[in-house]
């Protein structure tokens, strides 16, 4: 039986307010537990919640940016459920009204592209996080100890269609929404601290039936590592049950991250058990003509059009992919160096390449003060002109990121130049010619391998600075001739 | 509508245990509640004229600038808090 896996993904950004969705409490990033509370977001009696302006102008510019319709007139609905890092027994979202409707998202594999369809986005608020002591093991804890600093942060839900066929096209939806995120300035989008969180609905039928299979929901995946292996485990796990006629059981399953494998948490609810009802608390809320304008005004470039330009400079679809979800200094960078060299290739393997490693390796986060952006487009200029090595440019590259110093000037002081001149270069060739007769000889006689040990010589001697390739045949022609 | 429930269902969900002499009071009071609510769709509602945008409140809704204001110390927030532990709030051990 020939089966095939669907997949969709709920995932919940973090937003970067200062503030919580429905109070005035800081948005705060501390270990230090319960440090920033009030009555509305530790569910006090008698407390209103009252939403916060920027996190609605930022989920209605994640909904423009997806290309979703703007529910003009919406509303808030509380989500019953009772779990004790949820102090007031229901979370504030929205149920029929959402956001944005209907969006979509351009994904990058390879050389390749995809789009995504968005079916909602939707605001609600976060939860207080619980942590169980006993043995460690969930299951053998004997007190649950809560942190109601998160409570009330605000989060945005982004569910897909279930259109995702594959892990990595998952992983390339996460990477997407993560940097269109933070061009958006509306999250830090670090998956380490849970700015991100997502779970994915997998459900596997035969590759002819017009229905889905039962979908089952893994939780718990915090890294996209995590998300790509939970997927291809839970498709290969579902997958064999149908081949060996086991029924499939809709479930909300956990990722265990140590034993690689996803574990049955509790059966599903339906929708119907959080017994939705508007909130009462909360008027309805319209997003007026005026409000969607201003919003679009926020507007950045967005990461599809980032891609776009970056291809019109000479880059394929998937370096300007790295490029577009590489920091905003790498961007600015590549375009300013691009500028000044018109050499696509050269600066956007000198930029990811040669100078990322290299940072990477002295441990530098940011380009020291001195690093003039002209640097770059200095050393791909030397080495197109012939005028030092590539070898050399490595040089000079660790020398200027950790001295402040410029290009030529280490060339300079590293006597890195190459000899261009071919009268100079055929007097030092007759000397090693002098000094190495009887390898020579055996040139003459055959050898040809050892033409590759002169050059090496009169590289050696001369300190590296002589131009290998015009060195190379012009011992060729002294030995010819 | 339908009058029938699962009250052991609703329990769970609500996460309370009742004995079977509860289950059955809590039942006739729910089949009550629940009858009285049905004479809702006795109404004849023209659902071409009707906005489906039903709210107590005819208010718009206001929002709030993004300004943190201070509010609870760690100590208030924590005051009445039956058990703590480490700055944190105790509670008899619950997972999903």
């Amino acid at each position: 039986m020939s089966l095939k896996p669907t997949i969709g993904i709920e995932t919940h950004i973090e937003l970067n307010t200062n503030t919580k969705m429905f109070c005035r409490c800081a948005v705060v990033d501390t270990d230090e537990p319960n440090i920033s509370l009030c009555p509305t977001c530790i569910g006090l009696p008698g407390a209103l919640p009252v939403p916060n302006k920027k996190a609605i102008e930022f989920i209605t510019l994640l909904a423009l940016s997806t290309g979703c319709e703007i529910t003009s007139k919406g509303m808030f609905h509380r989500k019953n459920y009772f779990y004790p890092d949820l102090p007031k027994n229901y979370q504030i979202s929205q149920f029929d009204l959402p956001v944005g409707l209907n969006g979509e998202l351009e994904i990058v594999i390879g050389e390749n592209n995809d789009y995504i369809q968005i079916e909602r986005v939707h605001m609600e608020e976060d939860t207080g996080k619980s942590s169980h002591s006993g043995s460690g093991r969930i299951e053998s804890a004997t007190s649950t100890a809560l942190d109601f600093n998160r409570s009330g942060v605000p989060l945005v839900e982004i569910v897909t269609k279930p259109v995702i066929s594959s892990s990595k096209q998952a992983v390339a939806y996460i990477e997407e929404l993560r940097q269109l995120s933070i061009d958006l300035n509306i999250s830090e989008g670090r998956l380490e601290k849970g700015n991100l969180r997502f779970d994915a609905n997998i459900s596997v039928a035969p590759e002819d039936s017009t229905e889905l299979g039962t979908k089952v929901e893994i939780k718990n995946m915090n890294s996209l590592r995590s998300l790509e292996r939970a997927i291809d485990y839970e498709i290969q796990r579902q997958s064999k049950a149908l081949e060996g006629g086991v029924e499939i059981v809709q479930e909300t399953r956990h990722w265990d991250e140590n034993k690689e494998i996803t574990s049955t948490m509790r059966s599903k609810e339906g929708s119907a058990d959080y017994r939705y009802f508007s909130d009462p608390d909360l008027p309805n809320m319209f997003l007026s003509d005026e409000f969607i304008k201003e919003v679009e005004t926020l507007m950045p470039l967005l990461p599809k059009v980032q891609r776009e330009e970056l291809m019109t400079t000479g880059l394929s679809l998937s370096q300007s992919n790295i490029l577009s979800k590489s920091d905003d200094w790498i961007k600015k960078l590549y375009v300013k160096v691009f500028d000044q060299t018109k050499d696509s290739v050269s600066s956007y393997n000198w930029i990811t390449g040669e100078l990322q490693g290299q940072m990477r390796k002295a441990n530098i986060d940011v380009l020291p003060k001195w690093f003039n952006d002209n640097y770059l487009s200095e050393i791909i200029e030397l080495i197109k002109s012939n005028k030092i090595s590539f070898t050399s440019a490595k040089i000079i590259l660790n020398e200027i990121l950790t001295t402040e110093t410029t290009p030529s000037k280490v060339a300079e002081q590293k006597n890195l130049f190459q000899e261009n001149d071919s009268e100079k270069i055929s007097e030092m060739i007759n000397q090693i010619i002098k000094e190495n007769q009887d390898i020579v000889d055996r040139i003459k006689s055959g050898e040809d391998k050892l033409v590759g040990f002169l050059v090496g010589q009169l590289m050696k001697q001369s300190n590296g600075s002589v131009n290998p390739g015009m060195a190379k045949e012009l011992l060729l022609k002294e030995l010819e001739g | 509508m339908s009058n029938e429930f699962n009250i052991k269902n609703i329990a769970k969900l609500a996460s309370i245990n009742l004995s079977e002499e509860e289950q059955n009071s809590l039942s006739n009071d729910l089949s009550i509640i629940l009858e009285h609510v049905n004479a809702l769709s006795d109404l004849k509602l023209d659902s071409q004229q009707q906005e489906i945008f039903i709210h107590p409140l005819e208010k718009e809704l206001e929002l709030q600038e993004d300004e943190v204001v201070e509010s609870l110390t760690h100590d208030e927030a924590i005051s009445n808090a039956p058990e703590s532990k480490d700055g944190k709030f105790v509670v008899p051990p619950s997972m999903e």
